[in-house]
């Protein structure tokens, strides 16, 4: 009998989470945004910077064993960084204002997010080896 | 004690089912198992990586397949 084809066992693929800040300001935003497009680019999936802040033991776990853990900052305060490191956690960072935007004056664009979004699904590939 | 497995039906996650109900049944821990299979449930506890193993609601493990060992010290308060 085949086994179920449909099936989010990680136990033997690569499982690259991906986590943004979604903070108030115009790079909250922007990190939101370029998290979700690299969920919709199927760069890793999506799941919540908050949950792991809020010690939640199904997310911190989920992040313990997880190939890759992709941190998307929107300003070098690094509210995503400080979470994961409080949690001893491993993790890629990427901080959105090291692509030329500037916090608190460039508006978000569709094209500003493809960029952005385009230039760290490049350097997650790179780090892949 | 409630003993959770988290999964979608992969043989992983009914692999540590069948570990889980075994090492309760041998040792006659005071515990009951319960599959979850609903993927926004699973989601729900935040857990990205199946198979998970919770223990009354606290996820103690996420994509590794336990053994007995593991299993058992789990359901005793093990870390």
């Amino acid at each position: 009998m085949a086994d179920q084809a449909s099936c989010s066992c990680g136990s033997n693929r690569e499982t690259n989470l991906l986590y943004s800040c979604s903070g108030a300001a115009n790079t909250g935003l922007l990190a939101d945004q370029v998290m979700r497009t690299l969920m919709h680019d199927k760069v890793g999936s999506g799941t919540c910077l908050a949950a792991v802040g809020a010690d939640l033991s199904g997310f911190i776990v989920s992040a313990r064993n997880a190939t890759r853990n992709i941190v998307i900052d929107g300003c070098p305060v690094g509210c995503g960084k400080r979470i994961f490191e409080k949690n001893s956690l491993p993790y890629h960072h990427f901080v959105a204002t090291d692509y030329g935007v500037e916090k608190g004056k460039t508006f978000i664009t569709g094209d500003v997010i493809e960029s952005v979004a385009s230039k760290i699904a490049s350097e997650i590939q790179a780090a892949k080896g | 004690m409630k003993v959770q497995i988290l999964g979608t039906g992969c043989p992983k996650c009914r692999m540590l089912e069948e570990t889980a109900r075994r090492v309760i049944e041998k040792y006659n821990l005071p515990a009951e198992v319960e599959k979850v299979t609903d993927l926004d449930a699973i989601m729900d506890m935040g857990v990205m990586i199946t198979p998970a193993l919770a223990i009354d609601g606290e996820v103690k493990s996420a994509g590794k397949i336990l053994n007995e060992d593991q299993v058992k010290s789990y359901i005793e308060g093990g870390k």
